[in-house]
């Protein structure tokens, strides 16, 4: 069924990269805005924004309800959710479902099961595919522990209940492991109310390797290769690339074919991100699925030519898969930076404030998806990411020498960005040698995070002399007190 | 005509002069002479510094200049000494809570004619995905909570004020 009118259910840089794509295709295109939000860039380039409301705009765009009633008003035949919001949300899709609208994803059991990580972790395993040895307690917790030393150290004991890191123990000798699981258990009661428990083998210098896949729904999936996302602060992203350093041509096509094998045993509709923990022997498991587009997914089109928002549509309306495998290739090598509106040297701060002034880079190999403006107001009201700085290189040098280039040509003056942080990454031995784990930006921080050159000179002067008032004052004294002046200092 | 201008947290302050010539700023124990000039492109300038032509990318708020430079950004707080003194006062540390980082106002305990003892929760923000709570400094009368719940605040933005106190 054809696709007329397209509603874009998200906002900022994706939003604004969803439109152009649609509009490219022949759609109508509609976008959602909340009072409180200045124009972005998505709006400029809309056909039609529509007004949603809620106590903040935060709770507007995740407003199931309101959505679905934005869609039918402005007779939208699909749906696209972006990344975030909405994207991961089966009661979404239901919604739209009922309204008789298409959602542009998979379908709602497979957003459930992965969305269930301990579930999606059970169904991988038997399938066959590897994830990480582990031990579950709630299978039999009369021998929970005799089974977790089987699985081996370093152990990683998790609550089951958890998330975001708290009560997790890392436990590297059988002495200890008893009394660590009675830490674990009591830190997983105080947080989460569930003293349950779960242990892994604890993969020391992991990398984050992830697999970009397309399906048709109809049992065809292919695969657009690999990102390496293991350059992270605080458990999140900030700069990926494809192909990842780390793989020979054998281990990347054994990566590659796992994470189709997974997408085919959904029966996956749409593009979607299997994550891999990838361990420095090459050995690699099972994370976790993402079923949506990810923030990254620019890396893969730069290589691969493909417009995964195109294929996308394309999937939602019916028409199937528009490459086969052997035509989809890997050529050159691309890098993706993650401008983000933060303080690097205090603790990744969120900074606020309005971008006075803005100048992106441009040339060849050179895109930026951008959410702001000139005079947008950074808040915390979202995400701090403010954009994203694409490049692609016919090899890894020459993306790393176009990046630094180009993120040193992004201007943004009015709202501290990581700018620098990312241009000092970039020109750190052990990123340009590809010898990183996901712990790299915490190890290195002291290097990443040093002033650079002294311009202190320049920038007081710079300062004084664009004082409009101080100039001023300096001018309306008359000549022999200005020399006066000058002696007294 | 003096400024203090604020780098990364480190202060210097500054005094411009004109010679008859040109501009001289004082900084750092030395003088140097230096002009500014707009150049083609948006806040495109060339400043001329010890015999150096340096083009830059210069835009200015109330409180700061903001200047691309090599590549990087910097921001410059500039404060004028007068305007320090009238602020200044005695005592007033004690009476502001100023945000300790950006963020959003999740709820206000004690409003403006509330009485409040040293220690007492004024208001819940949260930053960083991250609750933190707000106490006052010391025994006192809240005179002023500028932000309601669901408000955005700044870095140092003042959260809540305390009438001065009575000797």
């Amino acid at each position: 069924m054809p696709i007329h009118k397209l509603l874009v259910a998200n906002r900022g840089e994706i939003a604004a990269r969803i439109v152009r794509t649609a509009r490219a295709r022949g759609l109508a295109v509609a976008v959602l805005r909340h009072r409180n939000e200045l124009t972005g860039s998505a709006h400029l380039i809309a056909d039609e924004v529509v007004e949603v409301e809620g106590p903040t705009p935060v709770a507007a765009y995740l407003d199931i309800d309101q959505i679905v009633a934005a869609a039918r008003r402005v007779c939208a035949d699909a749906v696209h959710p972006g990344y975030g919001f909405l994207a991961e949300n089966a009661a979404f899709v239901r919604a739209l479902d009922a309204a008789g609208i298409m959602f542009v994803g998979p379908t709602e059991d497979v957003i459930d099961l992965m969305g269930d990580k301990v579930r999606a972790r059970a169904f991988v395993a038997e399938r066959g595919f590897p994830v990480a040895p582990a031990a579950i307690e709630d299978d039999d917790p009369t021998n929970f522990v005799e089974r977790a030393r089987v699985v081996g150290f370093p152990l990683l004991i998790k609550p089951s209940a958890g998330g975001g890191g708290k009560g997790m123990r890392v436990v590297r000798e059988d002495a200890s492991l008893e009394a660590e699981i009675e830490t674990a258990r009591r830190e997983g009661k105080r947080y989460f109310g569930d003293g349950r428990l779960f242990a892994e083998r604890y993969i020391e210098r992991p990398r984050h390797i992830e697999v970009q896949v397309v399906g048709d729904g109809r049992g065809n999936v292919v695969h657009c290769w690999e990102r390496e996302c293991s350059i992270q602060r605080r458990f999140q992203k900030i700069i990926e690339e494809t192909p990842s350093p780390a793989l020979n041509p054998e281990q990347r096509a054994e990566i590659c074919k796992t994470a189709a094998g997974i997408a085919r045993a959904v029966n996956y509709r749409g593009a979607g991100t299997v994550e891999f923990i990838y361990a420095p022997d090459g050995a690699f498991y099972f994370l976790e699925m993402n079923t949506r587009l990810q923030v990254e997914h620019p890396v893969t089109e730069m290589v691969t030519g493909i417009d995964l928002v195109a294929e996308q549509l394309r999937i939602a309306a019916g028409g199937g898969l528009s490459h086969a495998q052997a035509e989809i290739r890997q050529t050159g090598h691309a890098i993706e930076l993650r401008i983000c509106a933060e303080d690097a040297s205090a603790d990744f701060r969120p900074a606020i404030g309005e971008v006075l002034l803005m100048e992106e880079p441009q040339g060849p190999g050179v895109r930026v998806d951008s959410g702001i403006l000139e005079g947008s107001k950074v808040t915390t009201d979202f995400d701090p990411m403010l954009a994203k700085l694409i490049v692609h290189g016919p090899d890894r040098a020459a993306a790393i020498a176009r990046a630094r280039a180009a993120v040193q040509d992004y201007v943004i003056l009015g709202v501290t960005t990581n700018t620098g942080y990312l241009d000092a990454i970039l020109a750190h031995p052990r990123f340009l040698a590809g010898d990183v784990s996901t712990g790299f930006l915490a190890e290195e921080a002291p290097v990443l995070t040093a002033p650079g050159d002294d311009v202190t000179d320049i920038l007081l002067a710079a300062a004084a002399l664009s004082d409009v008032r101080l100039v001023r004052a300096v001018d309306e004294i008359p000549e022999m007190h200005r020399l006066m002046g000058a002696w007294r200092n | 005509m003096r400024r203090l201008l604020e780098i990364r947290g480190e202060e210097f302050p500054i005094w411009l002069a004109h010679t008859g010539k040109g501009y001289v700023v004082h900084a750092r124990g030395r003088a140097v002479h230096c002009s500014l000039t707009r150049s083609h492109g948006k806040g495109a300038f060339l400043l001329e510094l010890d015999g150096r032509s340096i083009p830059l990318r210069l835009t200015v708020s109330k409180t700061a200049t903001f200047i691309h430079l090599y590549g990087r950004a910097y921001e410059i707080g500039r404060t004028d000494p007068a305007d320090q003194q009238v602020e200044g006062g005695t005592g007033t540390g004690q009476d502001k809570i100023l945000a300790p980082m950006p963020g959003v106002v999740v709820s206000v305990a004690a409003g403006p004619g509330d009485r409040v003892g040293k220690g007492q929760t004024i208001l819940v923000i949260e930053s960083m995905k991250l609750e933190t709570t707000l106490s006052a400094p010391r025994d006192g009368v809240v005179a002023e909570v500028p932000f309601a719940p669901g408000e955005g605040f700044g870095l140092k933005d003042v959260l809540a004020r305390l009438a001065p106190e009575e000797e």
